[in-house]
């Protein structure tokens, strides 16, 4: 059996992330890159199943610069088997169609009964690439699991509804994609780093896929990026006996009232 | 996926506003039109237009501008460097008026101590003085307390040594760590999750409390009690005696190997049965072993409060030993360190490798206490997980 675990190096979310306004691509020398959290459960997932089950494969892909390979490396080390790096300089910008497109064509290269991802990123945030690689793919999707249950023919786990939860079961091969309910990702050990730098990781271009990234199919684009604006302070309304009148005169003015 | 440290494909995506990205050099300008081979997905500024559509909004617009440097902090003109210079505040005040203050400090010091050294020099000249260091000499008589050092004391000091040393340090590090490096949750309590560093400063406090127990049981068992723990009001003047020989300069005579004089005494019976305890108590109130649920212990000892106490008492433990070492060393150091490392009252080289030996030892420690080597011995008794 062989799961592929959708990952992502993303602008750490701790510090402050940066576009660059005359690009609108992430300016990826403002925050340390690092392994978005919620592909790092996910390769959790995987890699505890694999722990528990014989004959589990568990190989990583990322869509990414070629910088991506250190973090490609420390998702080795909690112990994956294999990774897969696309990285393609007419990849940078991609939206999230074409995207879908080059991890769905890269995990038909791998070959999979199951692919795990994230079911947002921090960075992005869009949230639906699980299902237009499942899309792809043509197998069933199981979205935000908050639990995984792996056996060799299907894939169960639960999803928060509104009011309640729904049980899902998918034969495999099939796409799911888990929530932040899943378990903390493990802290690789010692062990697990070294191995991971003899672990194979293969990379693949555009052409490697058979990919044009300039085809002419509609993308969704960038109009404009700017800069949030800074935080501007209040108004303080001291009491002189006439407060009440201005605190209404404010909210009036607002159109808040 | 995006990537702003690498060069955009030129021509396929256009900067903020219509600002062309920078091309290549020697590549035509863009044509008002785009070409029939050119990809659809063309970003910033410019939505996908019809031909006709996108002539009228170059029209509009103009021709393309130049592109946009990224913005960069520009540096500020020589001649305001001073002015510059001067505006720097390093907590309220500029650089000049900190060396100032530091300048007045310590001349100050130095005259204070001056004056504390020359005045306690003159007062124990006096008669009064001398009447006083007679009567009070520094230390009381304490013919039935045992003498020499026993073999658990000697360890149980290295003991403690090395564990303080680990528990400032890792203490520390919870206080300034913004984001661990990795959490650890008990086999116990999956619901319960600390930082792989509080994790490890507690197992370090649970040795250091089980190694401090039994120093206290074999103390009391033994006897050596009566060594540490005042056991007449005379402690009180002597420990001023020995003070006041401290400050001028003409310390008492050493005679540890039978008993240590009152203030010395009061130094090691604070520090044993005051500030250890205290740091017992504020830490089990703010780690897992508290009963959280229990209001009324909660409301009769808050965290607030344990937290006020836990670093001062740190801070208590740090100028100790600090000035422990100091005094090991000004006071016979190679006969000191053969007390406390082998037992013996002797003045060899013994005392002094095995002290540079517990040192490495402690080193050592303080090095290892990272996660990659911390966190396997803490998955023993939890999962440690990020």
């Amino acid at each position: 059996m062989k799961i592929v675990v959708l990952v992502k190096e993303v602008p750490d979310s701790y510090g402050q992330r940066k576009l660059n306004l005359t690009t609108g691509l992430a300016d990826r020398a403002a925050s340390d890159p690092v392994l978005d959290e919620i592909t790092a459960r996910a390769v959790e997932a995987a890699v505890s199943h694999a722990e528990s089950a014989e004959g589990v494969e568990v190989a990583l892909l990322t869509m990414g610069p070629e910088s991506a390979e250190a973090t490609l490396r420390k998702a080795l080390a909690m112990g994956a088997d294999s990774a897969h790096l696309v990285t393609d300089e007419q990849l940078a910008g991609s939206d999230l169609s074409l995207t879908a497109e080059v991890l769905a064509a890269a995990i038909k290269k791998i070959g999979f009964d199951l692919v795990i991802a994230g079911d947002l990123s921090s960075d992005g945030a869009a949230g639906v690439l699980p299902a237009m690689v499942a899309e792809h793919l043509g197998v069933a999707h199981a979205t935000s699991l908050e639990s995984v249950t792996i056996t060799e023919a299907e894939v169960t786990g639960d999803r928060p509804s509104y009011g309640g939860t729904v049980s899902l079961k998918a034969e495999l091969p099939a796409v799911i994609s888990v929530s932040e309910r899943l378990p903390d990702p493990r802290f690789p050990g010692f062990k697990g780093i070294m191995s991971a730098k003899k672990k194979p990781l293969e990379r693949y271009s555009l052409a490697d896929l058979g990919i044009d990234a300039g085809a002419d199919v509609p993308r969704s684009i960038m109009l404009s990026v700017s800069e949030t604006p800074a935080r501007t302070a209040g108004e303080k309304v001291v009491d002189e006996g006439e407060a009440g009148k201005q605190l209404a005169e404010y909210l009036i003015g607002k159109k808040l009232v | 996926m995006s990537a702003g440290d690498r060069p955009v494909k030129p021509g396929r995506r256009i900067g903020l506003g219509g600002t062309p990205v920078p091309r290549a050099a020697g590549e035509a300008e863009p044509k008002a039109e785009p070409e029939k081979s050119e990809p659809r997905r063309r970003g910033l500024g410019t939505p996908t237009p019809t031909p006709a559509e996108a002539k009228a909004e170059t029209e509009q617009q103009g021709p393309p501008v130049e592109p946009v440097p990224a913005p960069t902090p520009a540096p500020a003109p020589a001649t305001k460097q001073p002015a510059a210079q001067e505006a720097t505040n390093y907590f309220g005040r500029s650089a000049k008026r900190w060396g100032l203050v530091a300048a007045v400090g310590v001349v100050g010091v130095v005259a204070l101590a001056a004056a504390i050294v020359l005045g306690t020099q003159w007062f124990l000249g006096t008669s009064a003085g001398s009447d006083f260091l007679d009567r009070y000499p520094g230390q009381y008589s304490q013919p039935d307390a045992p003498d020499g050092y026993p073999w658990w004391l000697n360890w149980a000091h290295f003991f403690n040594a090395f564990l303080m040393a680990l528990i400032i340090k890792t203490g520390i590090q919870i206080r300034g760590e913004a984001r661990p490096q990795a959490y650890w949750t008990p086999k116990w309590n999956k619901k319960r999750k600390i930082s792989l560093t509080i994790w490890l400063h507690q197992a370090l406090d649970l040795l250091w409390v089980l190694n401090g127990v039994i120093f206290v049981v074999l103390l009391f068992a033994t006897g050596y009690w009566t060594r540490v723990v005042p056991t007449s009001w005379e402690v009180f003047p002597n420990a001023l005696s020995a003070g006041l020989q401290y400050a001028s300069l003409d310390w008492p005579t050493n005679h540890d190997w039978a008993h240590y004089n009152s203030m010395q005494e009061l130094a090691y019976f604070t520090t044993i049965f005051i500030a250890a305890p205290l740091a017992i108590a504020t830490g089990v109130r703010m780690s897992g072993l508290w009963p959280a649920d229990n209001q009324t212990l909660n409301r009769i000892f808050p965290t607030g409060l344990a937290r006020a106490v836990h670093f001062p008492v740190m801070i208590y433990f740090v100028v100790f030993i600090l000035v422990h070492i100091f005094l090991v060393f000004a006071t016979g150091a190679l006969r000191n360190l053969n007390l406390i490392y082998t037992g013996q009252d002797a003045t060899n080289w013994t005392g002094f490798w095995l002290f540079a030996a517990s040192l490495l030892v402690i080193i050592g420690g303080i090095l290892a206490t990272r996660a990659l080597i911390v966190a396997p011995i803490a998955s023993l008794f939890g999962r440690v997980g990020r």
